[in-house]
C-alpha cells in the first residue's frame, strides 16, 4: 500500500514544521498583497485575516462547546427515556 | 404524461424516471445495472438537448398546467440533478432491494418536476412525489430509529406542503393567477392577504430548505437513512428549495438573516455531533445558509453565488457523503468516537473524502472557492457586513469540521484496529467522478460560469481574495490543532428545534396516559355513576314498570278483546253456506220489518 506510506511519511516532525513556516510565510506575504477590493476597515489591515481564522476557530469551538454543555447536548438515549 | 413526451419532441427527465424505473423490478443483474445508468444518462441527455421555452401545457379540470417552463435558472439545476443522478444512481448500483431504486428514481423525479414546474399546482404535485418517495430512503435501511425517523420527517414535510399549499390557494384566491413567478416577501410578518399568501408559499419552501427553526428533520432524518440513500437525500430536498426560493421569493430581505443564521447555526451543531453523516447534515444547513442568504440579498450577483454554489455543493457534498457512507458500509457505524485510524485500511476512501473537505472549505483551486466566494463578495458589495463576516466565520467552521474534524477522527485519531475494506467499484468510481467534479470546477469555472442565470462579472482569483481565503483556512487549521483535546468528540445527541414537537407529543401522550386516564376513572367515572348512570337506572325502572302496566296491559287488554270478540264471532262463522244463507235471510226480515214500522 503505496497510499500509507505516504500518509505516514507526512506525519512527522519536519513537515509539523514545514507547516508553521508556512503560516508564518502567509502574513509576511499578505504585506504585499495588493488590496484592491476594500469593503471595509479589516482589509486595510494586514494580516488581518489570519488573525480572523484563528479566533473564528478558537471562538466556535468554545462558545459552541460551552452552549453544548450547558443543554444541548444529551445522551444517546434522550429520546427514548 | 405520454403526451409530453411526444410534445415538441421535449421529454420530461421527470417522465424517463417515472416510466422507465417501471421496468426495474422486472430486470436482472449486469441489465438491471446497465438500465438503471441508462436512464440517468437519458435524462441528462434529455435536459442537454432542451432550448428555452414552455412545454407539456394542459388544461385539467379547468385549471392550465405547466409541466416545463425551461430557462437558465430552471437549467442549471435541471444540469446538476441529472449529473447528480448519474453519480448517485452509479454509487448504489450494487444494492438489491429495488425499492430503494425506484425511491431513488421516483425522488429524482419530484425534484425535476419541481424545477421545471411552470404553475404553482405542477410545483406542489411534484414538491409532494419528493417527500412520499425520499422517505423510503430512510426506511428501507429498516432498522427501529429510522422507521422512527422517517415518520417524523413525513410528518415534518406533510406540515410543510400543508403550509405551502395553503399558500397557493390564497394566491390563487387574491390574485387568481397560477404562474410560479417572482413573488418577493418585504418586511417580517404579513401586513395583508397578498403578503400573507406570499409568506405562507415561503414558509413551505424554507422547511424544506432546513432553514431553522423548521430545518430539525434533515440532521434527523438523513443520519438515519440507508447507505446510497443519504447520498440523494442530500443532493435534492434543501437544492430543490433553493431553487424555489430563488425562482419566487429572490430579494425578500428576511431571508438575507435567516441565511446567515442558519450558515453559523450549522457550524455551531457540527461542534458538538459525534455522528459523521450527521455532522454532514448540519453542514448542508450551513451551506444552504450561504445559498438563502444570497437568494434574499436577491442582487443578480448574489443569485448568481447562490445557484453556482448550489451546483458546486451538490458535488461536494455528495462525495462527503459517499466518503462516510462507504465508511459505514465497510465498518457497520459512522460514529466519530468508534472510528479512527481508518487511513491504513481505506486510504483511497480517506483522499476522496479530503477532496469533498477541501472543497465545501472553499480552498483555492477546489469547487467551493469559485462559488461561495461569489456570495460572500456579493455581500461585500452591498457593504453588509455583519452578513459578511458572520458568512466568513462560517467559512472557518466550515473548514474547521468538514475538512479536519471529520477525515482526522475517521482517519486518523485513536486507531481503533477496525479490519475495513476500500468500497466496491461502482461506490469508488462515484467518488472519483465527483473528486474529478470538485477539482474540475475549481480550475475550469468558466463553463459554470456560463450556465447561471446572470452575466458573471467576478473573477474569483484575485492575489488578494486568494490570500484572504488561505489565511482563513490555514489560521482555523491552527486553532484545530492547538483545540484538538477540546475538540475531541462525545458520545452524545444534541437537541434541536424537534425538541418541541417531540417532547410535546410526548407530554401530550403522558397527559393522556397517566393524568387523564386516571381523572378518567376514578373521578370522572365516580361521578358518571352518580350523576348519570343511576339517575338513568332509576328512570329505566320507572320506564320499565310504566311499561309492563300501562302500555303492556294497553296492548294486552286489547289482545284479550279481541280474542273474547273472535270467540264469539267464531260462533257465527261456522263456515257453513246454510247458517250464512239463514242469516242473510234473517237480516233482510228485519230490514223489511223496520222498512213496515217506519212507513
Amino acid at each position: 500500500m503505496n497510499l500509507v506510506n505516504i500518509v505516514e511519511a507526512l506525519r512527522t516532525k519536519i513537515v509539523k514544521r514545514i507547516a508553521y513556516g508556512v503560516l508564518v510565510l502567509l502574513v509576511v506575504v499578505d504585506f504585499f498583497i495588493p488590496r484592491h477590493e476594500i469593503h471595509f476597515l479589516g482589509d486595510k489591515i494586514f494580516g488581518f485575516w489570519s488573525a480572523f481564522g484563528f479566533i473564528a476557530c478558537v471562538l466556535i469551538i468554545v462558545v459552541s462547546k460551552w452552549i453544548g454543555h450547558h443543554g444541548l447536548m444529551k445522551d444517546e438515549d434522550y429520546y427514548d427515556k | 404524461m405520454i403526451n409530453e413526451i411526444l410534445n415538441n419532441g421535449f421529454i420530461h427527465p421527470s417522465a424517463i424516471f417515472i416510466l422507465g424505473s417501471v421496468l426495474i423490478p422486472l430486470l436482472k443483474g449486469r441489465i438491471k445495472q446497465g438500465y438503471m445508468l441508462l436512464l440517468a444518462f437519458s435524462a441528462l441527455f434529455a435536459v442537454i438537448m432542451v432550448p428555452h421555452g414552455t412545454y407539456g401545457v394542459y388544461e385539467f379540470l379547468g385549471w392550465k398546467l405547466t409541466f416545463a417552463y425551461v430557462d437558465k435558472l430552471s437549467k442549471v439545476f435541471a444540469y446538476i440533478f441529472t449529473i447528480m443522478g448519474v453519480i448517485g444512481v452509479l454509487f448504489a448500483l450494487h444494492v438489491k432491494n429495488d425499492g430503494e431504486h425506484l425511491a431513488a428514481f421516483f425522488y429524482m423525479a419530484g425534484s425535476l418536476g419541481v424545477t421545471f414546474a411552470g404553475d404553482f399546482l405542477t410545483l406542489f404535485l411534484f414538491w409532494e412525489m419528493m417527500a412520499f418517495s425520499s422517505v423510503f430512503l430512510v426506511w428501507y435501511r429498516k432498522i427501529p430509529s429510522s422507521l422512527a425517523s422517517g415518520f417524523r420527517y413525513l410528518l415534518w414535510h406533510v406540515a410543510g406542503g400543508l403550509i405551502l399549499l395553503a399558500g397557493i390557494i390564497l394566491q390563487y384566491s387574491v390574485s387568481g393567477d397560477l404562474t410560479v413567478q417572482l413573488l418577493p416577501f418585504h418586511g417580517w410578518w404579513p401586513a395583508d392577504i397578498q403578503s400573507l399568501a406570499v409568506f405562507l408559499i415561503m414558509i413551505g419552501f424554507i422547511l424544506n430548505a432546513a432553514v431553522p427553526p423548521f430545518g430539525a428533520w434533515l440532521p434527523d432524518a438523513y443520519p438515519a437513512a440507508t447507505v446510497t440513500g443519504a447520498v440523494f437525500m442530500s443532493a435534492f430536498t434543501t437544492k430543490t428549495a433553493v431553487y424555489t426560493l430563488a425562482r419566487v421569493c429572490a430579494g425578500s430581505e428576511i431571508l438575507i438573516v435567516l441565511g446567515v443564521i442558519m450558515a453559523i447555526y450549522g457550524v455551531v451543531y457540527a461542534v458538538l455531533e459525534n455522528d459523521a453523516r450527521r455532522l454532514l447534515s448540519y453542514h448542508i444547513i450551513s451551506q444552504v445558509g450561504y445559498m438563502v442568504a444570497g437568494v434574499g440579498l436577491g442582487t443578480q450577483m448574489a443569485i448568481n453565488g447562490a445557484v453556482a454554489h448550489a451546483f458546486a455543493h451538490i458535488l461536494y457534498k455528495a462525495l462527503l457523503f459517499m466518503g462516510t457512507s462507504s465508511v459505514l458500509y465497510a465498518t457497520g457505524t459512522a460514529k466519530l468516537t468508534e472510528l479512527g485510524g481508518l487511513y491504513k485500511t481505506m486510504p483511497r476512501t480517506m483522499i476522496y473524502t479530503i477532496i469533498g473537505g477541501l472543497s465545501i472549505s472553499a480552498f483555492p483551486l477546489f469547487s467551493g472557492f469559485v462559488s461561495k466566494s461569489m456570495t460572500v463578495a456579493a455581500f461585500g458589495e452591498k457593504h453588509i457586513m455583519w452578513g459578511f463576516i458572520g458568512l466568513m466565520l462560517a467559512s472557518a467552521g466550515t473548514y474547521l469540521h468538514t475538512g479536519l474534524k471529520v477525515p482526522y477522527f475517521i482517519w486518523f485519531g485513536k486507531d481503533q484496529g477496525i479490519k475495513a475494506k476500500e468500497p466496491p467499484w461502482n461506490m469508488e468510481l462515484a467518488m472519483i467522478i465527483a473528486s474529478i467534479f470538485c477539482i474540475g470546477l475549481g480550475i475550469f469555472y468558466k463553463p459554470l460560469y456560463a450556465l447561471l442565470p446572470y452575466p458573471v462579472h467576478f473573477e474569483p482569483y484575485t492575489a488578494y481574495h486568494t490570500w484572504e481565503s488561505l489565511q482563513v483556512l490555514l489560521f482555523t487549521q491552527l486553532g484545530f490543532f492547538l483545540l484538538l483535546k477540546m475538540l475531541w468528540c462525545e458520545n452524545t445527541i444534541s437537541i434541536d428545534t424537534d425538541w418541541f414537537p417531540r417532547k410535546v407529543a410526548r407530554a401530550f401522550m403522558w397527559l393522556v396516559n397517566k393524568p387523564i386516564a386516571n381523572v378518567e376513572y376514578g373521578f370522572i367515572g365516580e361521578i358518571y355513576e352518580f350523576i348519570i348512570q343511576k339517575p338513568i337506572l332509576k328512570v329505566a325502572h320507572l320506564l320499565r314498570v310504566f311499561d309492563t302496566e300501562a302500555v303492556d296491559g294497553t296492548v294486552n287488554g286489547i289482545g284479550k278483546g279481541m280474542l273474547s270478540w273472535s270467540r264469539i264471532l267464531q260462533i257465527i262463522q261456522s263456515g257453513q253456506v246454510q247458517h250464512y244463507a239463514l242469516v242473510m235471510a234473517l237480516g233482510a226480515l228485519t230490514v223489511l220489518a223496520m222498512m213496515l214500522i217506519y212507513f
